[in-house]
């Protein structure tokens, strides 16, 4: 039932449940705070939100009185609530004065000066001076890993780094310790923090006491520039902020985006930052004498042109890795159909997906905001917390509401929230299939299930079977429930898997052909080209008999390899259209230009074309992205996720097949370094050996 | 100055106006080795500083630039020391160097290393990537 | 006129009798439990209500209406709370009652959870009374083993009566810091509301009381709530246990009827102030928390809730301090202050910065090393921690400077001209 209120003289109606801050900003009143966090739990203890209540002998602390909770007036008249008295000034200066007592002298020295709470609220609400004549406390720097700069003295003990930790991250490594003034925010741990979304309570740090320590005392914030742009370190695809001073991403922010990743990146989308500055391709190579030597691009071009022209459509292939766009994947696969070839594939790690299947198939077809809904979940073949962190803290935030089943297929892994696990193997797997596992029954009582296959299931041998399998699950699991629900997800591990689906960059006869099969080919010299669009994750010591193309940002294996190699721009430096595990399509935008000679994806394919007497028809990429649109509608849906049809699940379920017995792995071995741009960033490398560390620690491989 | 550019520019040594206030509220208390002269307010003339503040100033010889002050007065004009190098027996110590005012807009003035008004390499800058190289 | 020996509730309050089940039966407890429990739920509620009573633990809230606000019918189990973490300074009642008179407690206990419907009690009792929980562990003993309590008693209502003890945090006294103690989590204040008679321990309905509130409980239903009701002033009736500590002759725990003129208090029953009426500066009325009363205004003063109110200090846990003219006022505020800081749990800002900043300003005051500017900079900044903290310990450190403020201001001048009489020499 809605409620009236009267709020600086304005009534307005608002809806139950709601706290009296809400109220105050629906009524356009600015309401300052520290410790409050819409995400977070209420904790109340700034009481830099107080504000006057009719009735109330004491101001109120906004943030935690519901409008609810107001004693009603006697005559039931609206509760009168003032933000602007007298009293609120006093209170707001009052405890303003209090925080900065103790606060150290750091804003010329400190990072988050330019774009700190403190600042702006001392600012706006503050008395003028301070009329504090003692001395500061000082408390000592925490160690808190490599990604968290800590500098306690700052700290005005607001409490969310320890609610986010606990809550949304599930791993409850920060807490307070002593009382009164003498009240420490630590890990009670002498070692870092263990948690993929670590690096999230430097946002939410209100003032410089947790800092992002790999970007320390590089830049201040408005000297930035900043792009909104999307992540492709993994296929989540979250909401990014790139910030970018000249030529030089700076840094990585996360944007809010409710849909997909709330306010939360994953460490690796953020610290990849640093990979962008180095092993960067910035100019073209060509191979003469078995060695690389630079070349001018005409040079680089014409060789390649030279090399497609002489080979038939059969003897080409081109493989996609995992960050390139659609844009380029387009283009490249338009070439490769005007030279008659249908060699073309996406699917690096070899999974059993077939784009003909119908989008259902491979898709995350619940959605991220579906998962909150869920009320049961099964996984098969996953390791959520390494493949895509944002993800797996959406499944925690549903546990944490209660009455959520989860089962776990695979490796038995610390996932932050309890699951059933059923077991690790094919044999489970049949089991729940034909409906025989106890897990079943859960299911079948669900009335949200939600069942998520990991791209490593897919790419065993027997991939199709288990994706059949999944689907008999998912099918009998949603019989006779809501026909809306669509309980069968894929979750992909790649950026550019799902658009290059959606594109149908797979071969003629997907099945039979593939990544394996041109690779093979070029073992033994019956592949005369290899175009590799950003593919690392091959086999080169088998590609010696055939003459390899690496278009790439980042010098990876691939360009070890590379008989030509043409530089490319990176997903910060092109705009280009990235479709996440969900099916949303996402454009990044270019924030900062690409090194050296390097240029955009699309642009290289384009050049490469009339080289080979097949001009493409596209000048600019507003043309490419309208034929792009025509071949794949699903690209043009911009932010929005298009429900697929379901009877392509019911289609899955049928297909034939037996699932193996061997064990589930997961897809990911090491989150840190999973993409060329991981790989190139001394930050996550020093992750990857910290966690190495860690886990052979004597007794903490437990609490991993 | 002649007494000409001492009417009608104000932007080196003295002005009528300035020759007045002098007369009137200064006491002549030095001059250092580039000819630059130094006064200090008279006790109980002229406008009061906080606390009692007798003003101190400096007059030039030819364009007035605050950067030709030396250092020994320096700290007295500034009101960091109370005593003025008249009144001190300051030695200068062997590795002095002279007093040389800021030389911008002249040919002397600094350069950074790199600049192609000067010689030398230009550091490293942030906005600089590591390129990959085949070896 | 002082209390006579019939409408004393507290007969073994020194432990000059037996503590124990015997003893305690011989002086009235477990007398017609199950009389009172036959008469219902709802009628000791009335009866309470009848009596006046007010919460024995500094907040004086009325005890029936605050067993009133207990759900009739719940899925939830209802808890009654005792808190017997007796931390404020100056009291030492909680204690006499339970290592002496703990069967008043127990029954106490029974009745107020039958009245709440609550079929479990927890009592927390201070870390630092170690004796006294055995005390009262060895009658909890005894009344189970006497099926006074327990599971199918002969009262005919099931209670549990669970001891449960802090570790020295004077903050783990103040409501809902108990309960989360009591949960097992750092004694860190709740924000109300919710109140805990909604959410309280394990988010079930839960009634915070005093031991004494409790205590007084069974006299009450006894005697009849129009008995209690006659004692003491109209609004502050009854009896209470006052504490007297301090610069008087003979410093005891005594119980005397409500409204006691507190001059007749401390000539009768502790030998008079050191050094006469006369030599007294000041009076602490209610623990360390509320504002001290200088002497002038101790004449007429008579110890009830509402006559301290009206002097801008309180009952609170009616422990006494009396200060005589020996007495340091600035340094014994100071000293108050640290206490505050020292217990302060650091959640809210105010308090937690607050108390700091006002103990160190004291100090400095208290060896005249200030300006005169500062007190009401002092008094300015209690103002800005009263009213603005999560709970009550904010209050209850800025009141004792108020009180010193509003007071003895020309003590604090006095000393900072000494100081700076004494300095004027070093500065020249």
């Amino acid at each position: 039932m809605p409620k009236q209120l009267i709020i600086d003289g304005k009534e307005i109606t608002v809806e139950d449940g709601i706290t009296l801050l809400q109220a105050c900003e629906q009524a356009g009143a600015e309401i300052p705070r520290f410790c409050y966090h819409e995400r977070l739990s209420i904790a109340g203890n700034c009481r830099m939100c107080l504000v006057e209540v009719q009735g109330s002998p004491k101001p109120v602390a906004s943030c935690a009185m519901g409008v609810n909770d107001l004693p009603p007036n006697r005559d039931n008249t609206p509760k009168v609530i003032s933000t602007k008295s007298a009293t609120v000034k006093k209170a707001r200066e009052g405890v303003m004065e209090f925080l900065l007592i103790n606060h150290p002298l750091d804003c010329p020295i400190c990072d988050q000066g330019g774009e700190c709470d403190l600042q702006d609220q001392a600012m706006a609400f503050g008395a003028g001076g301070s009329r504090f004549e003692e001395n500061k406390r000082a408390v000592e720097d925490k160690y808190l890993g490599p990604l968290i700069k800590t500098s306690m003295n700052r700290c005005i003990h607001c409490t969310r780094c320890v609610r986010f930790m606990t809550e949304i991250a599930g791993v409850e490594e920060l807490g307070a310790i002593g009382r009164g003034e003498d009240m420490e925010i630590t890990t009670y741990l002498e070692r870092g923090i263990l948690s993929e979304m670590s690096a999230n309570v430097n946002d939410l740090c209100p003032v410089g006491a947790l800092t992002h320590r790999p970007w320390a005392h590089n830049a201040r914030p408005w000297e930035l520039r900043k792009t909104e742009s999307v992540d492709v370190m993994d296929a989540v695809g979250s909401a990014i902020r790139i910030d970018v001073r000249g030529r030089e991403v700076m840094r990585i922010l996360p944007r809010n985006n409710d849909a997909v990743n709330e306010e939360w990146i994953s460490d690796k989308t953020r610290h990849v930052a640093d990979g962008l500055r180095t092993q960067r391709l910035d100019q073209p190579y060509v191979r003469k004498d078995g060695r690389l030597v630079s070349a001018s691009w005409q040079e680089a071009l014409a060789l390649v042109a030279a090399k497609l022209k002489a080979a038939s459509g059969d003897r080409i292939a081109a493989i996609a890795g995992p960050l390139a766009g659609a844009e380029e994947m387009f283009a490249l696969k338009d070439l490769f159909h005007r030279l008659g070839s249908t060699n073309v594939d996406c699917r690096e790690d070899g999974a059993k997906l077939d784009p003909a299947a119908g989008r259902a198939s491979y898709i995350f077809n619940s959605t991220i905001e579906g998962i909150e809904h869920a009320d049961a979940i099964l996984l098969i073949g996953t390791n959520p917390r390494l493949e895509a962190a944002v993800l797996n803290t959406r499944i925690r935030k549903r546990w944490r509401q209660g009455g959520l089943a989860i089962g776990l297929i695979g490796e038995q892994v610390d996932l932050t929230y309890p699951y059933d696990y059923l077991g690790s193997g094919g044999q489970t797997l049949r089991d729940l299939a034909d409906g025989k596992h106890a897990f079943a029954a859960k299911l079948q009582a669900a009335k949200a299930p939600l069942i998520i296959v990991g791209s490593a299931a897919i790419a065993r041998t027997d991939g199709q079977a288990v994706l059949a399998a999944a689907a008999r699950i998912a099918v009998a699991a949603t019989q006779g429930k809501d026909p809306a629900w669509n309980a069968f997800n894929v979750l992909h591990a790649a950026a550019s898997r799902v658009a290059a689906l959606d594109l149908g960059f797979v071969p003629a006869k997907p099945a039979s052909t593939g990544v394996d099969s041109f690779v093979a080919a070029a073992e033994t010299g019956a592949l005369d080209v290899l175009f590799l669009l950003g593919a690392d994750d091959i086999d080169m010591s088998r590609l010696s008999k055939t003459f390899v193309v690496y278009q790439g940002s980042h010098g990876d294996a691939g360009a070890h390899r590379a008989d030509v190699i043409f530089p490319a721009a990176a997903y910060a430096e092109k705009s280009a259209t990235y479709v996440n595990t969900e099916g949303r399509a996402q454009m990044t935008a270019k924030a900062a230009f690409p090194p050296g000679d390097a240029r955009e994806d699309w642009t290289i394919i384009r050049a490469l074309s009339p080289l080979v007497g097949h001009t493409l028809p596209y000048d600019s990429i507003n043309v490419l992205r309208a034929g792009m649109y025509k071949a794949a509608p699903a690209l043009a849906a911009i932010d929005r996720v298009a429900p697929a049809e379901i009877k392509a699940v019911a289609a899955l379920a049928s297909v034939k097949g037996t699932v193996k017995d061997e064990p589930f792995r997961a897809a990911v071995k090491d989150f840190y370094l999973t993409n060329p741009i991981a790989r190139a960033s001394a930050v996550m490398a020093e992750m990857s050996a910290l966690k190495k560390a860690a886990g052979k620690a004597a007794g903490l491989a437990a609490a991993e | 100055m002649g007494i000409f550019s001492e009417i009608f520019s104000w932007w080196g040594g003295n002005t009528w106006g300035t020759r007045l206030t002098i007369a009137r509220q200064g006491r002549f208390v030095g001059s250092d080795s580039f000819g630059n002269r130094y006064y200090e307010q008279l006790k109980g003339v002229g406008p009061e500083g906080p606390l009692g503040r007798l003003r101190r100033w400096v007059t030039y010889t030819k364009l007035a630039d605050p950067s030709k002050v030396p250092p020994e007065w320096h700290g007295w004009l500034h009101y960091t020391v109370d005593t003025p190098p008249t009144e001190e027996r300051y030695v200068a110590k062997p590795w002095q160097k002279p007093h040389v005012p800021n030389m911008t807009g002249t040919p002397q003035a600094y350069r950074p290393a790199g600049s192609i008004l000067a010689a030398g390499q230009r550091p490293k800058a942030t906005g600089d990537y590591k390129p990959w190289r085949p070896d | 006129m002082l209390l006579e020996d019939k409408d004393r509730i507290f007969q073994n309050i020194y432990g000059f009798h037996d503590s124990g089940l015997k003893g305690a039966q011989s002086r009235g407890s477990w007398d017609g439990t199950k009389f009172f429990i036959d008469k219902g739920h709802d009628w000791i509620i009335s009866e309470v209500k009848t009596s006046g009573l007010r919460g024995r633990g500094g907040a004086g809230f009325p005890t029936g209406l605050k067993w009133s606000f207990m759900p009739k019918a719940d899925s939830r189990p209802s808890y009654l709370v005792i808190n017997a973490d007796e931390s404020e300074p100056g009291s030492c009642k909680d204690r006499e009652i339970m290592r002496n008179d703990p069967h008043l407690l127990i029954e106490g206990a029974l009745l107020a959870g039958f009245a709440m419907r609550a079929h479990t009690c927890y009592i927390y009792i201070r870390g630092e009374f170690i004796r006294e929980r055995e005390r009262l562990q060895r009658a909890v003993d005894e009344a189970y083993a006497a099926k006074l309590i327990g599971k199918n008693n002969v009262h005919g209502w099931d209670f549990d009566f669970y001891i449960a003890h802090g570790a020295g945090a004077y903050i783990c006294g103040e409501e809902t810091a108990l309960l989360e103690s009591l949960e097992g989590r750092k004694g860190q204040p709740r924000l109300k509301p919710p109140f805990p008679a909604n959410v309280g321990l394990y988010g079930a309905p839960t009634t915070i009381n005093n031991v004494e509130s409790i205590a007084v409980v069974p006299d009450i239903l006894r005697r009849g709530g129009h008995w209690f009701a006659a004692l003491g002033l109209p609004n502050n009736t009854g009896t209470k246990l006052f504490q007297i500590s301090g610069h008087v002759n003979r410093p005891c725990v005594v119980e005397e009827e409500m409204g006691i003129p507190l001059r007749q208090l401390i000539d009768e029953h502790c030998g008079g102030v050191r050094g006469g009426w006369g030599n007294l500066l000041a009076v602490i009325p209610g623990g360390s928390s509320m504002p001290l009363i200088p002497a002038d205004l101790c004449d007429t003063l008579t110890m009830d809730f509402d006559s301290l109110t009206k002097l801008k200090s309180g009952l609170g846990t009616a422990a006494i301090i009396v200060l005589d003219k020996s007495a340091d006022v600035i340094k014994a505020i100071a000293r108050i202050a640290y206490f505050y800081k020292h217990e302060s749990c650091g959640q809210c800002t105010p308090c937690r910065e607050g108390t700091g900043w006002m103990w160190r300003v004291l100090e400095r005051m208290a060896r005249g090393e200030a300006e005169k500017s500062e007190i009401d900079r002092l008094f300015d900044v209690s103002k800005q921690i009263e009213g603005h903290t999560i709970c009550a310990l904010g209050d209850a450190a800025a009141w004792p400077v108020q009180g010193l403020i509003r007071h003895f201001r020309p003590v604090i001048e006095a000393r900072i001209d000494a100081y700076q009489a004494a300095h004027k020499e070093a500065a020249e």
